[in-house]
This record gives C-alpha cells, structure tokens and sequence, in this order.
C-alpha cells in the first residue's frame, strides 16, 4: 500500500472510530456461557473475596480483583493464563499451590466453565 | 459581515487583529496535531531500528541532548578526578557496565549495542568535546528514548564519579592501554548503589519503581508505564487483604516479598530484582498509601 493511501485510511480511523490499537488475544472457553457464569459467581459468593464488575456486590479485597482478566499474562503468579487451567483453578486452587490463601470451592465442571468464559469477557 | 451579527462594543479594531492572530494560531497547532495523529494512525511513520531519522531531525535531537545535558548539569561540580585509583576503579565499571553498548579502544561493542538506533556513541570522542560534568550527569540520569540507561540506582556516587574519571581518559588511551588497564582492573569490583534513599518523596518513588522495572510487569497506581498484564494491578493497595495470594497484607511482608519474591513463594513467576532494602520499603510505603 502506497504512503498516500495509508494517510488516507488513517483520516478514515480518525473519523470512524478514533484511536484504537489491536487487542489481540481472546480466550475462549469451549461451551463455557458467561452469562450462567455470572449467576454461578454470585451463587458462590466469590465477591466475598474479590471485585469482580458485573457481579452485584462483588467487592471482596482478599485476593486480586478479576476484572480484565482475559488481559492477565499468568494466574496466581504461576500458571500461564489459559481456559483449561483456569477452569481447575477457580475450582480447586489449593490443589495447583498449596501455599494459596483462594480455597477449593464446590462446584460442577461446567459451572468452573461458566466461570471461566465470564471471567474472559470482561 | 452581516447586518444581524451585533457587533459588541469592545470589538474595536486592534482586538479584533488579536483575536484573529490568536484564533489562527490555534487553529494551526490543531491542525498539525491532527496531522500527526493522521500519520501515526495510519502506520506510516516506522518504528523500525533500520529507519534512520531524516539527518536534520537528527541534529535536531543532537543539539537537543546537548541544551538539555547543559542546562541540567550546570550546577554540577565534578570532583579531582585525575588520580589512578578513580580511573582504575572506573575502568572496572567501564568494562562491566559500558563498553557492551559503547565498545572500548580497540574493542567493538556486543552485537545488543550495534543494532540499537540512536547507536550507542563512542565515548572516546564524547569525553573529548564534553566536560565532566556532562559525561557524569548522562551517565546518571540516562537519555530517555534513546536506549542510554541511567545508573544512577545500580552504581555508588563513588563508582559514578570513577566512571567519568576512567572516560576522561578514554580519549588518550591506545588498544594496548586499554587491554593493560582492563586487565589490572579485572579484580576490582564496581561498587554499586547503596540505595539509602533519606527523603523519599513520592515523586522519588516513583522514579525508584521505574529503576527497577516494576511497571515492566504491573501497572502501578500513579506510575505511568506500559499496560502490563503480566503481575497483578497494584491498585487500592491499602484496601488488600491478602499479598501474593498466601501472606497478611502489611508492610513488613510487602518488603519481604519484593526484596526476594521466591524466598517466599517458589514458583513466583515475579524475579528477585536486587531491591536495596530501603528501595524497598520506601515502595511498600507508597503501596499501601494507595486508597
Ligand atoms: C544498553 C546500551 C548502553 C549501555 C549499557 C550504556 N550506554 Fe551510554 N549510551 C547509549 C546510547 C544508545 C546513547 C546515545 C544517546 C543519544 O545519542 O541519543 C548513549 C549515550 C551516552 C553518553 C552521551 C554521549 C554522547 O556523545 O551522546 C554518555 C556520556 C554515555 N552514554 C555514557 C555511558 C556510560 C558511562 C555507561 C556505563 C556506565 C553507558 N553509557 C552504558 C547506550 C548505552
Ligand atoms: C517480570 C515481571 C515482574 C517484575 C519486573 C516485577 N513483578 Fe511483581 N509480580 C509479578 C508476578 C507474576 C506477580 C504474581 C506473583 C505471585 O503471586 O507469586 C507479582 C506480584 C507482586 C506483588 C503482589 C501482588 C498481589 O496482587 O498480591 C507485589 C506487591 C509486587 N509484585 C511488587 C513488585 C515490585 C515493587 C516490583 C519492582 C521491584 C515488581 N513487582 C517487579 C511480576 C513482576
Ligand atoms: C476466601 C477468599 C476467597 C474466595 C471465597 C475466593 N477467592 Fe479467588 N482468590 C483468593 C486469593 C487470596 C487469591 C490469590 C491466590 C494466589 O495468588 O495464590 C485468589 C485468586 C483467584 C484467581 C486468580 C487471580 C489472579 O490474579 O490470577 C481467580 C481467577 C479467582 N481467585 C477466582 C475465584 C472465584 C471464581 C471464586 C468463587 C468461586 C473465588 N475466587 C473465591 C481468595 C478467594
């Protein structure tokens, strides 16, 4: 594309959507549903220990506030950020790091799931 | 003009020329504004380390370098720096701090320093043209954007001071000097910087976050870097009740896990950084200041 044209499509985003950058990764979660997954958050209470937006009442400060969390390079400092890992962490933390203060928290595999793809899209 | 625009009364002549003259200046700086964001967005300005300025933007920032190094250093005033022992203790900085980037005489730089642009000068010609003074304040503070990190937080005013001693005679040195005197200067150490930081402003602080990488890996409240998602947000730290997932949030903890993340977790994935004790609790200050 010549110099000219690229001036050009830039005066277009100035317009149309004014400055943007790429935001690249999106994870996703296979039939995880981010809307049951926020019901499932508040049914288990996970705001008692973290902010998490969306989720009324969610203003816990015990560990990390999960919002933009599909952003984060890593979970709990030590597992690299992605769906499957996820999934086991929010269900069973202490399993994967037993020194972690998050506790194991009863619930199914497709609520982990829920969890996990409402986590992502925020 | 017409005839249904009432001219107010105080729109005499020469505040109409004013307004005019100021309305026009706006405009214009507005419209270079927009013609940068233009050329910005549309990615035809090159961030490539090949694309070289265009030479007068380059003597442009070359003569800004040198106002702003001037104007800075002015009220430095460099020690006697002409005694063996500075520059022998300065050659062992040079050697393991600078010649990488500025290749020494004889001695080219490490493959990391030519393919920067700017291009790491050759300090030979630097300490030639430039006083003490100058070389001692870059050498501290760094050149922002340019890749010249400062030293300021990894070297002792002492070891700074011998480094500017060892460049002022880096312009009289032959190849077979340099090797003699980096040869004998192989058992010395370069003392680094004790880091008794006494009147920790907040501003400070801030500057002792950035020398030390954190915003490399987290966002910082009041600490403008990069949008990092690699650690977590350290935001409304006060509030936090937990810290790194396993210990009360306080400030002996804070100073403890930043001095050295793995002595307390050892898979963190956050690296021990070399803290000096009081960098650190100045740090953990300021964290848990944060509403
Ligand atoms: C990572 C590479 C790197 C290292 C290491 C490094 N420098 Fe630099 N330095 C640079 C670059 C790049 C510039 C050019 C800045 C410019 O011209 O805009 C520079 C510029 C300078 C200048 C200004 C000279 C001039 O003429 O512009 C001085 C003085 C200097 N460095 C001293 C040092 C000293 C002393 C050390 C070791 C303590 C050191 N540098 C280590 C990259 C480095
Ligand atoms: C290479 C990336 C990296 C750098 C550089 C880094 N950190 Fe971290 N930091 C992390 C990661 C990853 C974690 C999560 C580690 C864990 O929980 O074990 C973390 C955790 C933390 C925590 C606890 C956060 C929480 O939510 O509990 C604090 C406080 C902290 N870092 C401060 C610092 C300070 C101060 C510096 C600079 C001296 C720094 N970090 C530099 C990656 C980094
Ligand atoms: C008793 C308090 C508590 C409860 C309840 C709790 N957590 Fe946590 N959570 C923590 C702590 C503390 C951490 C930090 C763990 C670590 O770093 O090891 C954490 C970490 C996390 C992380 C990783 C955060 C990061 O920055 O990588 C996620 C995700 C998470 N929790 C999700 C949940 C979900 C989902 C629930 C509800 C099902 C929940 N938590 C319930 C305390 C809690």
């Amino acid at each position: 594309m010549s110099v000219t044209a690229r001036i050009a499509i830039g005066w277009l985003y100035l317009v149309l959507c004014g400055c943007m950058a790429p935001e690249g990764y999106e994870p996703h979660v296979p039939e995880g549903d981010p809307r049951q997954g926020r019901e499932v958050l508040a049914e288990l209470e996970c705001g008692v220990c973290h902010v998490i937006p969306g989720v009324p009442g969610a203003r816990g400060r015990v560990g990390p506030a999960l919002a933009d969390y599909k952003r984060n390079v890593y979970i709990a400092g030590r597992y690299p950020n992605d769906p499957d890992i996820l999934t086991r962490f929010v269900r069973d933390a202490p399993s994967m790091s037993p020194d972690t203060a998050m506790p194991a928290i009863e619930m199914s595999e497709a609520q982990a799931r829920d969890i996990a793809a409402y986590l992502y899209s925020l | 003009m017409p005839s249904w625009i009432h001219k107010p009364s105080w729109v005499h002549k020469p505040t109409r020329k004013i307004v005019l003259l100021v309305t026009g200046a706006i405009a214009l700086v507005l419209f270079g504004a927009l013609g940068a964001a233009v050329v910005l967005l549309s990615g035809a300005y090159s961030t490539a380390a090949t694309t070289q300025h265009f030479k007068i933007t380059h003597r442009l920032l070359d003569a800004g370098l040198r106002y702003s190094v001037r104007a800075s250093a002015s009220d430095i005033q460099a020690p006697i720096l002409d005694e063996p022992h500075k520059y022998e203790q300065g050659a062992a900085c040079y050697r393991l701090h600078c010649a990488q980037c500025h290749g020494a005489p004889g001695i080219a730089p490490d493959e990391e320093g030519r393919g920067m642009l700017p291009i790491a000068s050759n300090l030979a010609q630097s300490a030639r043209e430039w006083p003490a003074e100058w070389l001692y304040y870059v050498t501290k503070k760094g050149v922002r954007m340019s890749g010249m990190p400062a030293w300021e937080f990894r070297m002792s005013e002492e070891s700074l001071w011998s480094t500017v001693a060892f460049l002022t005679r880096l312009p009289s040195l032959t190849r077979a000097e340099y090797a003699q005197l980096s040869q004998y200067s192989a058992q010395l150490e370069c003392e680094s910087a004790e880091g008794a930081e006494m009147q920790a402003s907040e501003d400070r602080t801030k500057i002792v976050f950035r020398q030390y990488a954190c915003h490399s890996c987290h966002r910082i409240e009041g600490v403008v870097g990069p949008k990092s998602y690699v650690g977590p947000a350290l935001v409304e730290w006060s509030h936090r009740k937990y810290l790194a997932g396993t210990l009360p949030n306080n400030e002996e903890n804070l100073v403890r896990f930043i001095l050295d993340p793995q002595a307390v977790r050892p898979h963190s994935l956050m690296p021990k950084l070399e803290v000096a004790p009081a960098h650190a609790r100045q740090m953990a200050r300021y964290l848990l200041e944060l509403e």
